[in-house]
């Protein structure tokens, strides 16, 4: 599940704010589950007849990059044009917990330190050879080797053994990866220098989800394989469907694989084209596509139309409010006690004088509602149900201020050493609503008398925001972002004191604890686990280093007559359909 | 005149030298990088600083530079940051669907406005002219986007006659399939491009003929007892084409320059989409290549447009 989120963060958070200037309704603090029920997750369950051409719509305003490679593809798009074809090698719960009910089996022993991965017989590529262990361990080296450029290489599947020496070209292959029944065998045996908790969830970035044809692509260089035909024109899955033809950066059309393990899929064809996400609304008003995306902003547009199912699901994400406390230093994290934002009652402050549920009533249809906590709902017993997050209450905000010494002089209040406070805000533009929120949110802070104002002036391009947020520009105090988060709902990677992206640049001695603490030996004990992440996320409230806004709804139109597409975690395939089983209702 | 077709091509070196330096130098000013979007808690920064190291984006400027000239003097544009194929190739593609999108447009053009343009000069201030007239007003106040997106969505969408997007359809096979759905994808964003693009054209021809109408020669050529119709066409017509032709030549190279709003509207890929998307994707081998052509393609335009001049006008001559 990893891959699909990769390009998310960027990508993603654009989307989010996106959103959030689109969405949302009343709200409590349960938000998450009451508006949960306005959508189904699935389209009504209806018996399936064979044939039929679907249509789907890839909402997009630049052409695909058509990378049909799991470890060399970067973007969404990409993954959502294979997604017919690209099947995971794991099926999952619906708290995306691996199970043995996908192509391959798994089991981790945490003695040996190892994982052992065996791909199902009869799971076969499209040209009808079995899926193997070499096709298995050639993901890898295609991630690791330096000549692909790939940008999967990270440190978590650094925790292989050898997989370093491999990319430094120290070594041939792999050492830690095994195929106990040779290269034609099925089973792989990874392995690890520690293991992790987070190894039972998929998208857990310990190791891959996928494999890579090696017969097809054994005698292409690693360097040559991003632009090689095999990759880019008639690249093969093991997915329900397989490719027949490919309009550059335009449409892909999709035809069964008859080799398919789970039997042969329903649907005759689908046909891929891209759309101008501008044209989105009128494109499932006029019924022009089975499947399409919803933009929140054109809900109120497209809610009425008929014969169309509404689906939707909450992606895991979330936008939230960061607060700059240090710099990024000798390549870890550095907090500044000193920071003009380093005190716990104006962040709450703050917090408190957002009127998020009112603005979401007032520019969104219900689509966009606030989170109480960093962790996602959809994670299940991790989310922590106790936790009210900050609702609007600007007398609670007033008192705080009061409290710590930020008292008022003229309009304006002052830092508690008398000095005057202004508060620089970084936000990115988004649609059109955007603007007229931020001014909403300048406004409400004005009542409780904080000086807030934007970075430059104005709303930045997402690219000029990042530059300025990453790299700690002294322009900036508080901003607002999001992330969109993998299947594994461990917060390491993004708070921890070495995490780059924990951009807020907060480090404290019980978060970096707590974090340890959800990764430790002691979390393969799930009750524990559980426990850990209730505690940092009620640490992370109080604190208010990161204070969580919203998060929305993704929704999508599917044509009545559509049967048998469910967007649960458990009915699905790396955050998509699982396409075998969609088709035309009898 | 060969002397001065020389001179002037010469001149286009420094032209072109200073271009391409100006374009290297906006390009890498932009905040972001080709690999900023690709930063996320799922990829190692370590990994993409080493992929930027071996792009050679942390170069000094100038050694940047003199590598992508070296290249170019190769025939190399480099390979797209995001797309992940030869620059060259990319272009050819795009180039190709814009130059027979603009083709169509062109003539769809020129068809509709010279006789607009004719039948308003000829029957000057009376009810033809007017029609025309109002026509002219209402393309020259209607903004290219709003007017796309009213067709695209009353022809596209609620009549669904014609395509929304792209260039070809999935379905298409064969030759004559491909060949036809083409066809089917450009007819429709090139009327519309057309329709409103006549403006320019009908003026110059309508303002060309009452001026010319009224001329010494042809009050000559009419004492003469030269048939009106022969007046018409052979005097006052050949005289008013005069300022079409002045564009022809940029007319000719903007063929491969494509429009970004028509191709955007209808996400037809393009050289016009192609630099858009470029530019919000800091793709800048794409960028700057397409900057350095469309470059060429204005120099060498105003070049044809002055040697088209000279032939059809002797009293035009370069000196």
């Amino acid at each position: 599940m990893k891959k699909t989120q990769l390009l998310g963060s960027i990508g993603l958070v654009t989307g989010a704010v996106l959103t959030l200037a689109a969405c949302g309704q009343k709200t409590n603090n349960n938000a998450g589950a009451h508006d949960a029920k306005k959508f189904k997750e699935a389209t009504p369950v209806k018996e399936v007849k064979k044939g039929g051409t679907l249509s789907y719509a890839l909402e997009v305003d630049t052409p695909f990059t058509g990378i049909f490679n799991n470890e060399l593809s970067t973007t969404t798009t990409d993954s959502e044009v294979a997604q017919f074809g690209n099947e995971s090698l794991f099926s999952t719960d619906d708290s995306y917990k691996i199970n043995n009910k996908g192509a391959a089996t798994f089991k981790l022993d945490r003695k040996a330190k190892t994982v052992t991965i065996e791909v199902k017989k009869g799971v076969k590529w499209s040209d009808g050879k079995q899926v193997t262990a070499k096709d298995l361990e050639y993901e890898y080296e295609i991630m690791a080797n330096k000549g692909s450029k790939s940008q999967r290489y990270t440190a978590s599947l650094q925790n292989i053994v050898g997989l370093t020496e491999y990319h430094d070209g120290k070594s041939k292959t792999i050492s830690g990866i095994e195929m106990p029944d040779g290269e034609n065998g099925r089973k792989i045996v990874i392995h690890f220098k520690e293991m992790k908790p987070g190894m039972l969830q998929s998208g857990n970035g310990f190791f891959l989800e996928s494999a890579s044809p090696y017969h097809q692509l054994k005698n292409i260089p690693f360097n040559k394989l991003e632009s090689s035909d095999a990759v880019r024109k008639n690249p093969i899955f093991f997915g329900p469907y397989k490719i027949s033809k490919i309009v550059r950066g335009q449409s892909v059309t999709w035809v069964p694989n008859k080799y398919y393990w789970r039997g042969t899929p329903k649907l005759d064809k689908i046909t891929v084209s891209v759309v101008n996400p501008n044209s989105a609304s009128q494109a499932i008003k006029s019924h022009k596509f089975d499947v399409a995306g919803v933009i929140n902003s054109q809900w109120q547009q497209v809610k009425n139309t008929k014969n169309v199912n509404f689906i939707a699901n909450i992606p895991l994400q979330y936008s939230y409010m960061g607060f700059k406390v240090g710099k990024w230093e000798d390549g870890k994290n550095v907090m500044n006690p000193k920071a003009k934002m380093n005190n716990k009652s104006l962040r709450q402050a703050m917090a408190y004088a957002m009127n998020i549920d009112a603005v979401e009533k007032r520019y969104t249809s219900g689509l966009t509602f606030r989170v109480p906590t960093l962790i996602p709902e959809q994670f299940g017993d991790y989310f922590d149900k106790d936790i009210t997050g900050y609702t609007y209450n600007l007398k609670k905000a007033n008192q705080l201020l009061d409290k710590a010494g930020y008292k008022k002089k003229g309009t304006y209040r002052v830092q508690p050493n008398g000095k005057p406070l202004t508060i620089h805000l970084a936000a990115m533009t988004g649609s059109s609503t955007q603007e007229p929120i931020i001014r909403n949110y300048i406004q409400q802070w004005k009542k409780i008398g904080l000086n807030v104002k934007l970075t430059g002036g104005r709303l930045m391009e997402s690219n000029s925001f990042y530059d300025k947020v990453q790299n700690d520009s002294k322009d900036v105090d508080v901003f607002m972002a999001g992330w969109s988060l993998s299947s594994e709902p461990s917060p390491n990677d993004l708070y921890n004191e070495k995490a780059p992206f924990n951009f807020t640049r907060f480090v404290t001695k019980k978060n970096t604890q707590l974090l340890d603490e959800i990764d430790s030996q002691k979390a393969f004990n799930t009750k524990y686990r559980v426990d850990k992440f209730h505690e940092w996320q009620k640490y992370m409230f109080d604190q208010a280093y990161v204070v969580p806004t919203v998060n929305a709804y993704s929704i999508q139109a599917i044509n009545s007559k559509i049967t048998g597409y469910s967007l649960k975690p458990s009915q699905g395939n790396n955050g998509f359909p699982l396409w075998y089983k969609v088709g035309y209702a009898k | 005149m060969w002397k001065t077709i020389l001179r002037r091509l010469l001149i286009m070196i420094p032209q072109l030298i200073i271009l391409s330096l100006l374009v290297f130098l906006l390009a890498k000013m932009m905040p972001g990088d080709p690999f900023s979007g690709s930063i996320n808690p799922n990829t190692d920064p370590k990994q993409i600083e080493a992929l930027r190291r071996a792009a050679g984006l942390y170069d000094p400027w100038y050694v940047q530079y003199f590598r992508w000239v070296g290249n170019l003097f190769h025939g190399d544009l480099g390979t797209s940051y995001i797309q992940h194929v030869p620059v060259t190739s990319l272009i050819a593609d795009r180039a190709n669907n814009t130059f027979w999108l603009s083709l169509l447009t062109t003539i769809l053009t020129y068809s509709i406005a010279i006789p607009l343009g004719i039948t308003a000069g000829r029957h000057q201030d009376q009810w033809q002219d007017t029609g025309v007239q109002i026509f002219n007003y209402i393309t020259l106040a209607t903004p290219g986007f709003v007017f796309y997106i009213l067709g695209l969505w009353l022809f596209g969408f609620t009549l669904g006659w014609f395509p929304i997007s792209g260039s070809v359809s999935a379905n298409a096979s064969g030759f004559w399939g491909v060949l036809g759905s083409r066809l089917y994808h450009m007819i429709f964003p090139a009327i519309l491009y057309a329709l409103i693009a006549t403006t320019g054209t009908v003026q110059y021809l309508r303002t060309g003929i009452v001026d010319n109408k009224v001329e010494d020669y042809v009050r000559t050529a009419r004492s003469k007892g030269v048939p009106e119709n022969v007046v018409f066409h052979k005097h006052i017509l050949r005289n008013s084409l005069l300022p079409i032709a002045a564009f022809l030549g940029n007319t000719i190279t903007g063929l491969l320059s494509g429009s970004m709003i028509i191709e955007s509207v209808f996400s037809y890929p393009g050289m016009g989409k192609l630099f858009l998307d470029s530019i919000s994707q800091r793709d800048y081998t794409t960028l700057t290549a397409l900057i350095l052509i469309f470059g060429i393609l204005t120099l060498i335009g105003n070049l044809l447009s002055d040697i088209i001049m000279s032939i059809i006008d002797p009293r035009i001559r370069i000196q």
